[in-house]
């Protein structure tokens, strides 16, 4: 199974209005290598994993994640999100061999 | 000789083992106690929270009683406190008692986050209580703990 390291998904309901409190859904494909398993030859595979996330709102930084290795390959997250302003909402990862995965939605009123 | 009959020998057995019976009743239907948590896990939470106690309420973890596959173990954790801005979920931590890593996640949240709810998948090594500890802006901890049972190992 290939995947394609650092594509992510962002998914926020539609028909938002002022003040709700919404769910955001995030998805970015990694392996996820907690540096414990050997491949087929025996050879260990090297730890490799999303250690940080963070998710800013505007300007302002709404949420902040710190992972171990023990977050599932292809992290998903899901939280709230209080939206009272028209604005971007940017997901920042970042791996610990220094991969940087971006992903932007903006957030927008229905009329 | 007369004192210690065959029949006072049962009836004393008898009454023995019904007290240690009663004794595992009540101890099933009481809350676990704060000591069952291993040396491991307390040296954790002691990093964590230096001597902060956590107490139990509050929080609500979702997990699956047995979790065919120990790679992708769904989690939820809910809480009912507020997210003003003046008291909020400042974090929520994931912590699996029998994982390599114990400390698995931390979700530092702010007051634009609404309400207090993180859902993610996780890996477990091995048949495990799971722990959700839920730390307020002004430094209560409150948690729930949950075990899953593991039949495929998920971390090597």
């Amino acid at each position: 199974m290939t995947i394609e390291v650092g594509a992510a998904r962002v998914l926020v309901p539609t028909g938002i209005r002022r003040g709700d409190v919404i769910d955001v859904r995030a998805l970015v494909e990694h392996p996820m290598a907690t540096g414990l398993f050997r491949d087929a030859r025996g050879n260990p595979i090297p730890a490799y994993f999303i250690n940080d996330v963070s998710v800013t709102y505007g300007d302002r930084e709404a949420a902040h994640f710190v992972w171990s290795s023990g977050i599932s390959r292809d992290p998903f997250v899901e939280f709230s999100l209080r939206a009272d302003r028209e604005a971007p909402l940017t997901f920042t990862w970042k791996d610990n061999k220094g991969g940087v995965f971006t992903q932007t939605v903006d957030i927008k009123f229905v009329a | 000789m007369s004192g210690f009959s065959r029949r006072w020998f049962l009836h004393a057995s008898g009454l023995a083992f019904l007290a240690l019976a009663v004794r595992r009743l009540a101890a099933l239907g009481a809350p676990r106690p704060r000591d069952d948590v291993p040396w491991k896990v307390q040296q954790v939470l002691k990093q964590l929270f230096g001597d902060r106690p956590v107490q139990d309420g509050h929080v609500q973890l979702d997990v699956p009683t047995v979790a065919a596959d120990g790679r992708v173990v769904p989690v939820m954790i809910e809480s009912d406190l507020p997210m003003a801005a003046e008291r909020y979920v400042k974090a929520v931590h994931l912590l699996v008692d029998n994982n390599p890593d114990i400390h698995l996640a931390e979700f530092r949240l702010t007051p634009q986050i609404g309400q207090a709810f993180v859902s993610t998948r996780i890996k477990m090594r091995m048949t495990s209580p799971v722990r959700a500890i839920v730390e307020t802006s002004d430094g209560a901890l409150w948690g729930a703990a949950a075990d899953v049972r593991v039949t495929v190992n998920g971390c090597g």
